[in-house]
């Protein structure tokens, strides 16, 4: 037996309630996102931020390396990084943070312990790739790649291959 | 025109992080998006949503005391909610496909994750305003329509007024 309608939902056309712009608005509003004079004020709008967001970033590495082990300081302030490293320019040292902070949430979720050890190479990467500024990428690529294969390799240890 | 069509546009970012409310606002400015409310939690969001009409919500999930699923939800069901059908983005570091699900379940109506570039959130907000969702009400969810596809294989209960009708027009 299929398909019987035993509880019906109700349905709401988008033209029975209030939009987000009238439809005048809405199509100048596309041509506004759409256009190449926008991507170019978002792209110089984001790089005015870069000076503030790198010093934030810097922030954060140093919470993170003075942690001591509480492992929800490190989640906390690696998370905060992965979320705008990128923005800042700091490519490996986001992708670094995305790798343990996938890592923690995993084993989090699993409830099995965390390998100390491992954490603290990652954000001893963190820390370099962050200080290493404009010459990250071409120096944290190899490193980003090796802590994620030893992250796969544990996620796998644990039962989450 | 850099900027047409947002001159009304009245947006509300929540996001307990002040370096990233600063990035969302610089780039929704850059799109002529100039009208913005800023709150650092779920709770202090709603106060805000109370006390200024928003059309536009770009929400980050994990904040404290209140996080963005539960802003969403209420938002979405309380009875006292301003704008229950007020668009909500969910930016979040958080991708995993469990949040991801949860985050559909609570109501908001597109995902992007961070880091952010102005290229996909742009694309977002194209996605809201050329192609609104209907809304769904049912016994355990009120929000967007989480289908975006008619699945020609399922085989589950049907549930909507309009399936059988629906169902007609696919065959």
């Amino acid at each position: 037996m299929k398909n019987s309608p035993k509880q019906q939902a109700q349905i709401i056309a988008p033209d029975a309630y209030p939009q987000m712009l009238s439809k005048p608005n809405a199509a100048r509003a596309i041509e506004t996102l759409r256009s190449a004079q926008t991507a170019a004020n978002a792209q110089a709008a984001i790089a005015a931020q870069v000076p503030a967001l790198r010093a934030a970033i810097l922030e954060y590495v140093e919470a993170l390396e003075n942690a001591q082990g509480d492992m929800t300081i490190v989640f906390e302030k690696a998370h905060e990084i992965r979320g705008f490293a990128e923005s800042a320019g700091l490519i490996t040292t986001g992708r670094i943070a995305d790798i343990l902070c996938r890592y923690m949430d995993d084993m989090e979720r699993i409830k099995k312990p965390l390998d100390t050890t491992l954490v603290a190479l990652n954000v001893s990467a963190i820390g370099r790739a962050a200080r290493a500024e404009g010459n990250d990428v071409a120096m944290g690529d190899a490193v980003a790649q090796e802590l994620a294969a030893l992250v796969a390799k544990r996620l796998a240890d644990a039962g989450l291959g | 025109m850099p900027g047409a069509g947002f001159e009304s546009l009245r947006a509300l970012i929540v996001e307990d992080n002040a370096h990233m409310r600063t990035l969302l606002r610089a780039v929704l400015n850059s799109a002529g998006i100039k009208l913005i409310a800023e709150a650092a939690s779920g709770q202090a969001a709603l106060a805000v949503l109370r006390e200024h009409k928003s059309d536009l919500v770009l929400s980050d999930l994990a904040m404290k005391p209140m996080d963005g699923l539960e802003f969403t939800r209420r938002v979405r069901n309380d009875e006292h909610s301003p704008n229950p059908f007020v668009p909500i983005i969910m930016i979040t570091g958080h991708t995993e496909k469990y949040r991801v699900q949860a985050a559909r379940d609570a109501g908001v109506t597109e995902f992007l994750a961070k880091p952010i570039t102005a290229h996909n959130l742009f694309a977002r907000i194209a996605e809201i305003v050329e192609r609104p969702r209907a809304f769904v009400r049912c016994d355990n969810y009120f929000g967007p329509d989480r289908r975006r596809h008619i699945q020609d294989d399922y085989s589950g209960p049907w549930r909507r007024r309009d399936d059988f009708q629906q169902d007609l027009d696919v065959r």
